[in-house]
């Protein structure tokens, strides 16, 4: 490859621009389903159940399987921005999202980011 | 800045504190206070250096109080520091302070536009203050500055590179606020178990990669932390993690001459996505 493809394969690559890291969601509808992957939770819960320990001890032991339970919040995001008011409303209560009220974090960035590249240019004005 | 101080945790190396100079060195003016606990022996020799700076706090109470993540009964740690640190804030009259570890050496330019490989910051005091105009606004459990390790790979490093999935991460440098209390949790890598297990339940952290603390490197300083990885290695702190965040976080190898076990978070199943207001129907 040539220096200059390569510089600019690189440029594409390390594209280092620092943007607040508010996620855009996809276009394209989730099924709910496709948020979370329970298999290893449900593997634990069987041999739970097949199991001798006592009762007491199963609810203990599948309250903890639940932490298994494998949530893509990129996924869950899709999903939010398609749902219902309610379900939305729901989502926000569990924390599967959260929402930039007022745009204070995506804002807060382009604020600090300037500031601080001020402040820079002031310690280092040669550079 | 009057709402407003410094916490240095430290233990066991009085004479070794070189985030205090470091501070001055690099214009913070600000207030500073030591944070060591009730079991450190050095305490007297703390106080004749830094004087009223130096805030003690009870560990054993503190370790009975909180989470630790394993039953070793040993204290050896900076959790039960991170976590008196509220109520230090408290008793000393400032709501906002940052918690600093005591080993760093210089505060340096990470990024201002352009990735920029070389420059102390010298006026910490107003890098400070935008930090703080930029917690206030956001609400955040808790924000950090970066730390060198995080530019290994320089502009390709993983924080710059795809920033929006990578920045939140929180650790050594917490900006934190006795109005959002947390608690920190897992006696090691509490760091990486606290903004795991608090960011699934909704708590943002972010790391803001425009300044980074060098510190001296991990196990080349003794004292604190150091003493308890070394005698359990990097195991048992890697799996705490895991056992804290069990759908989202696994261990690997790291390391190409002397490979060691780490901790790996797999981002998309740990920090529910921070969405524009937009996407909230009415």
């Amino acid at each position: 490859m040539f220096a200059k493809e390569q510089d600019e394969e690189a440029k594409k690559k390390y594209s280092s621009k620092v943007e607040a890291p508010i996620y855009e969601p996809k276009v394209k509808p989730r099924h709910v389903f496709e948020c979370f992957d329970k298999s290893k939770t449900i593997k634990l819960i069987a041999d739970i159940e097949s199991s001798s320990v006592s009762d007491e001890e199963k609810i203990m032991l599948k309250e903890a399987a639940e932490r298994h339970t494998i949530f893509n919040y990129e996924t869950v995001a899709d999903y939010y921005a398609h749902a219902t008011p309610e379900m939305q409303s729901l989502m926000e209560d569990s924390a599967l999202v959260i929402i930039d009220f007022d745009r204070a974090i995506e804002l807060g960035y382009v604020q600090i980011s300037q500031d601080l590249t001020a402040q820079y240019g002031e310690e280092y004005p040669d550079a | 800045m009057h709402d407003f101080a410094v916490f240095i945790l430290s233990h066991g190396r009085p004479s070794k504190v070189i985030t205090a100079t470091t501070l001055k060195r690099q214009g913070y003016t600000g207030s500073i206070f030591i944070v060591v606990d009730n079991e450190d022996r050095h305490i007297d020799d703390y106080r004749k250096i830094y004087g009223d700076s130096v805030v003690v706090f009870d560990k054993k109470k503190m370790a009975d109080s909180i989470d630790e993540g394993n039953n070793f009964d040993e204290r050896g740690c900076i959790i039960h520091a991170r976590n008196a640190c509220f109520e230090i804030a408290k008793s000393i009259g400032v709501k906002y302070f940052m918690q600093l570890d005591d080993d760093y050496t210089s505060f340096r330019w990470r990024y201002a536009d352009k990735y920029i490989t070389k420059g102390n910051v010298w006026n910490l005091d107003k890098l400070f203050l935008l930090l703080l105009a930029f917690y206030k606004k956001t609400k955040c459990t808790s924000i950090a500055i970066a730390q060198g390790g995080d530019f290994i790979s320089g502009e390709g490093c993983r924080l710059l590179n795809n920033y929006k999935n990578r920045a939140r991460k929180c650790m050594n440098t917490f900006i934190c606020s006795t109005d959002r209390p947390f608690q920190f949790v897992g006696q090691m890598n509490e760091d990486v178990n606290t903004y795991t297990t608090l960011a699934t339940r909704g708590h943002l952290f972010l790391t803001l990669p425009y300044v980074g603390v060098e510190q001296k490197q991990t196990q080349s300083q003794s004292g604190g932390i150091t003493d308890l990885y070394l005698k359990y290695g990097t195991y048992c702190k890697s799996f705490t993690s895991v056992m804290m965040s069990p759908s989202s976080v696994k261990v690997f190898m790291m390391g190409f001459k002397e490979q060691r076990l780490h901790h790996r978070v797999e981002w998309k199943t740990t920090t529910p996505q921070i969405l524009s207001e937009k996407c909230k129907k009415l």
